[in-house]
């Protein structure tokens, strides 16, 4: 009996949902009743029995009492496996489903990377080259400026300014060669491990929302459907072939005990 | 114990199935109003790519026909009975076992039991399965549920039918055709004939007659199967059995009318025979009232004219006879262990669980 309080309880409990007293004052509530969970045990447990007391006499309400104490019991841990399973299998959802949306997170910003990464390569290295070209262009006609100053013939210089910007420009425009042969073998790198990155994100949110609904499929979801007999089971009194019928199934039982015995032994 | 009781106790908290395990199809009627029907075939992945692709263990019915390339079948019931019998010790005998009790709990799956009722299950086996098979049947249903009982296959289409007296049943399966003679008690062994000759033996024929009539004409068993299912008729041609089957690779049309009247014309004979041995043997006061309540019943049923060809029959043999085929051949089984389920009092179902 103890058992049986302890379940009841902790069912009451589970179905009881929690609120505060404010919450209540705003939805327009002044006063409550109090029910304590003992007194709604107690009412089931008189219940029971006195719908039991109508119904049956002393020898068999006992009998009956206890199993249906471990029916109620039954039920109930079979209502909390279920509920389990379900809450397991929600949850299993649920984490699929935040895998997913964080993989298509993580899918947009590398293809967005990707995309900004494409787009800053070409453009800006003309302009940067031609802002290099006329500084150094500058410098060469200062030292140039600063030898006529000292003294020489400015056609001279100026022949000589010439020359020096050529053979400058020459070894600059060298030098940019390789490293921008370098820096492109660099992007293109990293381009290609972005490609990678993105086709493996791809697929793993494909094998996800497969996964999704896979768990969404599953039939452990379904409850079932209860059994539409209720209190019409058995034979009726009222069958014309009552007797033959009572005869026949304690024939197929009996056929079926030997059996089973058998197969046991 | 009183009816009342027993009226009482049955009440929510259990779920009744009655199953037809059938060589060709199982089919299950619920007491929660489910009805259905599965081909008996289950089929498991060959090797782990193909489990991969097909994200399952286990196949059944019609999936696994559609995916059988993939898959290492088995069609578990041969004639009516299961082919593990509990002597065999090879491994493919077992392997049939673990497919029957896989395709038993895909047909319980199938009713839709609530996580939270029991389970109490009667099926129909064959008239004369072995107490060794009907041992093995339970063995591979106690799995699943949580009470099992079995009933001869005829007996409870009779039953379904509430026709328990004088009434004989002639169910036609795939892999046996199972007359019983009822006459208001359980039918014992004198009551009840069996035979191989039912639906596959038809398929077989037909085979037989398309490989010789249609030259070049590539077909499988299943094939033939879906055009007996199709098209089968016995007596006169109802409409020209018009087929396409490949040749070479061609799909090229045969009229294939004749081959298919004399293949499912097979079935007459065995059972006029039958019918004639349980009616003769029968009180002669009673013989005439029995050969007119003849009820075809089973899959086989489903062949067009077998009703009135089996009358003609018997009008040569037995100088009359009506014929009647029931309503739902595929479910008739089933409804029929689902009453009994129904009809069966508390307390014995309490003694098997």
């Amino acid at each position: 009996m103890g058992g049986l309080k302890d379940s009841l309880r902790d069912a009451i409990r589970q179905l009881a949902f929690r609120t505060s007293l404010d919450r209540l004052r705003k939805q327009g509530v002044k006063q409550v009743n109090v029910l304590g969970l003992d007194r709604i045990i107690a009412l089931i447990d008189a219940a029971v029995h006195t719908s039991l007391k109508s119904r049956l006499v002393d020898a068999d309400r006992e009998v009956v009492a206890d199993a249906t104490k471990a029916e109620f019991l039954r039920l109930l841990r079979s209502n909390e496996d279920l509920q389990r399973e379900k809450s397991e299998i929600e949850k299993v959802r649920e984490r699929t489903q935040e895998e997913l949306d964080a993989l298509r997170r993580e899918l947009a910003q590398q293809q967005s990377a990707l995309r900004v990464r494409l787009e800053r390569d070409e453009p800006g290295a003309a302009a940067r080259w031609q802002g290099e070209d006329a500084a150094i262009a500058r410098k060469v006609a200062a030292v140039v400026q600063d030898l006529a100053a000292a003294g020489e013939a400015p056609v001279v210089a100026a022949a000589l300014e010439a020359r020096v910007v050529e053979l400058v420009m020459d070894v600059v425009a060298g030098e940019r060669r390789a490293g921008e042969s370098v820096r492109k073998q660099l992007a293109d790198r990293d381009v290609a491990m972005m490609q990678q990155r993105i086709e493996k994100l791809s697929q793993a949110l494909a094998l996800t929302e497969h996964k999704l609904q896979q768990v969404s499929a599953q039939r452990s979801l379904d409850a079932g459907i209860s059994s539409i007999y209720r209190e019409v089971q058995g034979l009726a009194a009222s069958d014309t072939r009552v007797e033959a019928k009572k005869g026949i199934m304690a024939a197929i039982l009996a056929e079926n005990l030997r059996l089973q015995k058998r197969g046991t032994a | 114990m009183s009816d009342s009781k027993n009226l009482d106790a049955k009440t929510h908290g259990v779920l009744y199935i009655g199953m037809d395990l059938g060589t060709s199809r199982t089919s299950v009627s619920a007491s929660n109003g489910v009805r259905e029907t599965v081909f008996s075939v289950v089929g498991y992945p060959k090797d782990v790519v193909s489990q991969k692709l097909l994200k399952k263990d286990v196949l059944y019915g019609k999936e696994a026909l559609d995916k059988r390339l993939s898959l290492r079948m088995y069609k578990p019931l041969e004639k009516g009975v299961l082919k593990y019998t509990g002597e065999a010790k090879d491994p493919e005998a077992k392997a049939n076992l673990k497919a029957a009790q896989d395709l038993i709990g895909e047909a319980i799956r199938l009713a839709r039991p609530r996580a939270d009722e029991l389970v109490y299950c009667v099926i129909g086996a064959p008239a004369e399965a072995s107490v060794r098979n009907r041992e093995a049947i339970i063995e591979a249903a106690k799995a699943h549920v949580d009470a099992v009982m079995l009933c001869s296959e005829p007996f409870s289409v009779a039953y379904g039918m509430d026709m328990l007296e004088d009434v004989l049943v002639v169910d036609i399966g795939a892999g046996t055709t199972d007359l019983c003679r009822m006459h208001g008690t359980m039918p014992e062994e004198a009551d009840q004939v069996m035979f191989d000759v039912a639906g596959d033996a038809v398929d077989a024929e037909l085979a037989r007659r398309i490989e010789q009539s249609c030259p070049g004409a590539q077909f499988t068993t299943q094939m033939v199967k879906e055009i007996k299912e199709r098209w089968g008729f016995v007596g006169d041609a109802p409409e020209k059995c018009l087929v396409d089957l490949p040749v070479d690779g061609k799909p090229t049309q045969f009229d294939i009318t004749d081959q298919i009247r004399a293949a499912c014309s097979v079935l007459i004979d065995p059972i006029c025979k039958g019918i004639t041995k349980l009616i003769a043997t029968f009180d002669p006061e009673f013989q005439a009232r029995l050969k007119n309540r003849v009820l075809l019943a089973g899959g086989g049923s489903m062949v067009r004219g077998l009703d009135s060809a089996i009358e003609k029959a018997m009008r040569e043999r037995l100088g009359g006879g009506k014929v009647v085929r029931i309503e739902e051949p595929i479910y008739g089984g089933a409804n029929g262990a689902l009453k009994i389920a129904h009809d069966m009092p508390a307390e014995y179902w309490e003694q098997l669980k």
